[in-house]
């Protein structure tokens, strides 16, 4: 498909909003090109731009190609598999840079292909790290409310510091055209950004130490759509490639969109998937459909449709989450867009859960794959001009701020 | 006649345009040409990084100047070409692609997992739970109970001459069938219909009002707490603790990425199972202690059927592998057994 009618369907696929937020961002060639088309369906006559700097250029829109395939890499799964458990997970750290290259080196755009450079010992000294931390905050509690204040204080004041070297390293060890992408965040950053999430985060731990019955505290659940656009924001904020600053535009209002939209899908489904679960059972055993179900059976019946909704609705809400922030986050002029429709998704995660619970596991790689194609596939990046243009303009950063730090110890947080 | 060249893109890493170049392969070296011929680099074969070959990506050769290349290799020549010229290969990678391997990878790999899951994790967990110190149980056990007595105990209803009668015989009972075990014994009420016992981490054994008094007979609440203490030398509330650490541990491996709260799922089946061994094993505690005070085990299987009736009236029957307990009517038949022995 040729840019231009890459860039019809885009909008096609549009909602009303979506197009109001693009034509909102000013005359820009995006723009341009939304008007000339909307104006052509409507028959109007175009008239020659007077102005000669709104770019009459198309667009240049590149779509990323993923070229794994499912059983190399199942080959790859089984024997990581085989030596991180006969290693007792050190070897996990090998396991991940291998996959994080397979995932890297078969993504390709305009034709040139991801790499990752993460050193595995690093991984490996920051899996520990993170181990004792994660091992002292689940436990620390249940042997003294001291040991869980003391754990709570340290990864308040530890924790924006290790998510900015996560970042550091995720990025600053991912190359493009030989160049390698980084993270620019101060530290004094990250406390500013973070250590405000971390404490409405980590509050009702703490207070359920002292108070009996905290249940006003549940309000810090509403905080959680922010505390995910902050998270966000900070990781896009701050990124760079070569010597060019990523921006983030923030908007946490439509973060709790997509969480209003995520909670109301999960209950509706659940509530649906449990009724018919139950009028199936009740009706091959011919009592009432909803009364003639004993307790303990409803309860089961309705975990089995809540555990379903919440296997399929995880993905529709990572990837709602993957359209917004990429909508949100610009390289220069170069512009990102995500296409994602809602069935063709759910037909997708609905056939990996199955094959992957019918197989006992083994279909895992298949469907992280076909999970992989479809997410990196409906990426768009926009640019005025080729990518390859583009590129003769982009320099290796000069600073040397987070290089060694990529290289210390390599934390994987998955945000 | 001059080897065969391949094309690729070269990156000089300072830069991030490209630049169309020829590779080829010649005296061990890897020689990398300008389209106009001119060489750009003459580098040993064995001093280059080669990625790991994946089909349908691109050989990503690092040079030692820094620079990369990208060569597509569509047909694998090029590969060759430089295995040819000594370069190495990793083990692991020659593992994949040997099919066999795979195969074995994979079978190794059920019988490893079933290996741990049947009995490693609770060796380990049994280990674990007898090498840590008793300081480090009770402690868990203590601010377990201040938890509960938070948040969902009330002090014992039960005159004091009841709660002395009852403690006084499981004293008894427990210096004869496990002396020197640690414990402590502590009276609690819950809801009205809370039949309950419970032995938590470092010994300490709760008794619920609601309990004593569904019993009717004193028989059966001593049965009961025979059945709590066999946790108790056992250490089954730390072992418990212990094992859902190392499975969980294992799932998130496994299908960890694919979707957290799936992986919970066969999680939170895989450990009933260890929870059933436990109360079996515990009921067999309950036996020995009942027959070393030579009490009859009429009581307990009243207590039981009596119990199976009234869970069938309020929730019906639970599928055993969903339950944390044999069924019921499994342990009945062993109490009756038991009761008929004698």
């Amino acid at each position: 498909m040729d840019s231009e009618s890459l860039l019809r369907k885009r909008y096609a696929d549009s909602s009303d909003e979506e197009l109001t937020f693009l034509a909102r961002q000013g005359f820009t060639y995006v723009a341009w090109a939304l008007l000339q088309e909307e104006m052509t369906r409507r028959g109007l006559p175009q008239p020659a731009p007077e102005v000669a700097d709104v770019a009459v250029k198309t667009p240049y829109v590149s779509q990323p190609v993923f070229t794994g395939a499912g059983g190399e890499y199942f080959r790859i799964w089984s024997v990581n598999l085989l030596l991180t458990l006969s290693t007792l997970g050190v070897y996990s750290a090998w396991a991940k840079v291998r996959k994080a290259r397979y995932f890297r080196n078969n993504t390709q755009l305009d034709g040139h292909a991801f790499d990752y450079h993460g050193n595995p010992v690093a991984i490996l000294r920051g899996r520990l790290l993170a181990l004792v931390l994660f091992t002292a905050y689940s436990w620390a509690f249940a042997f003294s409310k001291v040991a869980g204040l003391v754990t709570v204080l340290v990864l308040c004041s530890a924790g924006p510091w290790l998510v900015m070297r996560a970042q550091q390293f995720a990025l600053g060890n991912t190359s493009f055209r030989g160049l390698r992408f980084g993270f620019r965040a101060q530290p004094r950053q990250a406390y500013a950004a973070l250590l405000p999430v971390l404490v409405l985060w980590l509050s009702p731990a703490v207070a359920g130490v002292f108070m009996t019955e905290p249940w006003w505290l549940g309000w810090t659940v509403l905080g959680i759509p922010w505390m995910h656009h902050r998270l966000k924001a900070f990781q896009r904020g701050h990124a760079s490639y070569g010597d060019q600053a990523f921006t983030f535009t923030p908007s946490a209002l439509r973060f709790y969109a997509v969480y209003a939209k995520g909670v109301g899908f999960v209950f509706i489904g659940s509530l649906v998937g449990g009724l018919v679960l139950a009028a199936l059972f009740a009706a091959r055993r011919g009592a009432d459909p909803i009364f003639g179900l004993s307790s303990i059976e409803s309860l089961i019946y309705g975990g089995v449709a809540v555990l379903f909704m919440y296997v399929m609705a995880g993905p529709y809400y990572a990837a709602r989450v993957q359209q917004l922030v990429w909508s949100r986050t610009r390289l220069g002029d170069v512009r990102f867009l995500t296409v994602i429709k809602a069935w063709p998704l759910f037909r997708l995660v609905f056939r990996n859960a199955a094959l992957t619970v019918l197989t006992a596991g083994v279909y895992w790689p298949w469907a992280a794959i076909a999970m992989a194609r479809y997410r990196i596939e409906s990426v768009r990046v926009e640019s005025a001009a080729p990518l390859a243009t583009l590129a003769g303009g982009i320099q290796a950063a000069v600073s040397a701020l987070g290089e060694g730090a990529a290289d210390a110890f390599g934390l994987d947080i998955g945000l | 006649m001059s080897p065969p060249a391949f094309p690729a893109t070269r990156f000089d890493g300072v830069r991030a345009d490209a630049l169309a170049v020829m590779l080829s392969v010649e005296d061990g070296r890897l020689v990398v040409a300008a389209t106009d011929g001119a060489v750009l680099e003459r580098e040993p074969v064995e001093g280059i990084g080669i990625s790991e070959p994946f089909a349908n990506a691109p050989r990503l050769i690092a040079l030692p100047g820094g620079a990369t290349l990208e060569a597509p290799d569509g047909g694998g020549e090029l590969l060759r070409a430089l295995l040819d010229a000594g370069m190495r290969v990793s083990p692991v990678v020659r593992l994949r692609d040997w099919p066999a391997a795979v195969a074995l990878a994979l079978a190794a790999l059920v019988a490893l997992l079933a290996f741990a899951y049947l009995e490693g994790v609770p060796l380990g967990a049994r280990w674990a739970a007898f090498a840590m110190g008793p300081r480090l149980e009770q402690r868990m056990g203590g601010e377990l109970l201040s938890v509960l007595d938070a948040h969902y105990f009330r002090s014992s209803g039960l005159t004091l001459s009841r709660r002395e009668a009852i403690a006084t015989r499981f004293a008894q009972g427990a210096a004869a069938v496990a002396p020197g075990t640690p414990y402590r014994l502590e009276f609690r009420a819950a809801g009205p219909r809370v039949v309950n016992a419970m032995a938590l981490p470092g010994g300490v054994i709760v008794l619920l009002d609601g309990l004593v008094e569904f019993a009717i007979q004193e028989d059966a609440v001593l049965g009961v707490l025979g059945h709590e203490l066999g946790h108790v030398v056992h250490k089954h509330g730390t072992r418990q603790v212990l094992q859902s650490v190392g499975v969980g541990a294992a799932a998130g491996l496994l299908w960890g990425d694919f979707a957290g709260s799936a992986a919970s799922a066969p999680v939170a089946v895989g450990l009933l199972r260890y929870s059933r061994d436990f109360e079996r094993e515990a009921d067999d505690f309950a036996i020995a202690f009942l027959r070393s005070q030579n009490l009859s085990a009429e009581a307990v299987h009243g207590f039981f059927v009596r119990m199976r009736d009234r869970q069938r009236d309020e929730i019906g029957a639970i599928p055993e592998f969903l339950s944390s307990h044999p069924s019921t009517d499994e342990r009945i038949e062993r109490f009756r057994v038991e009761m008929e022995r004698r």
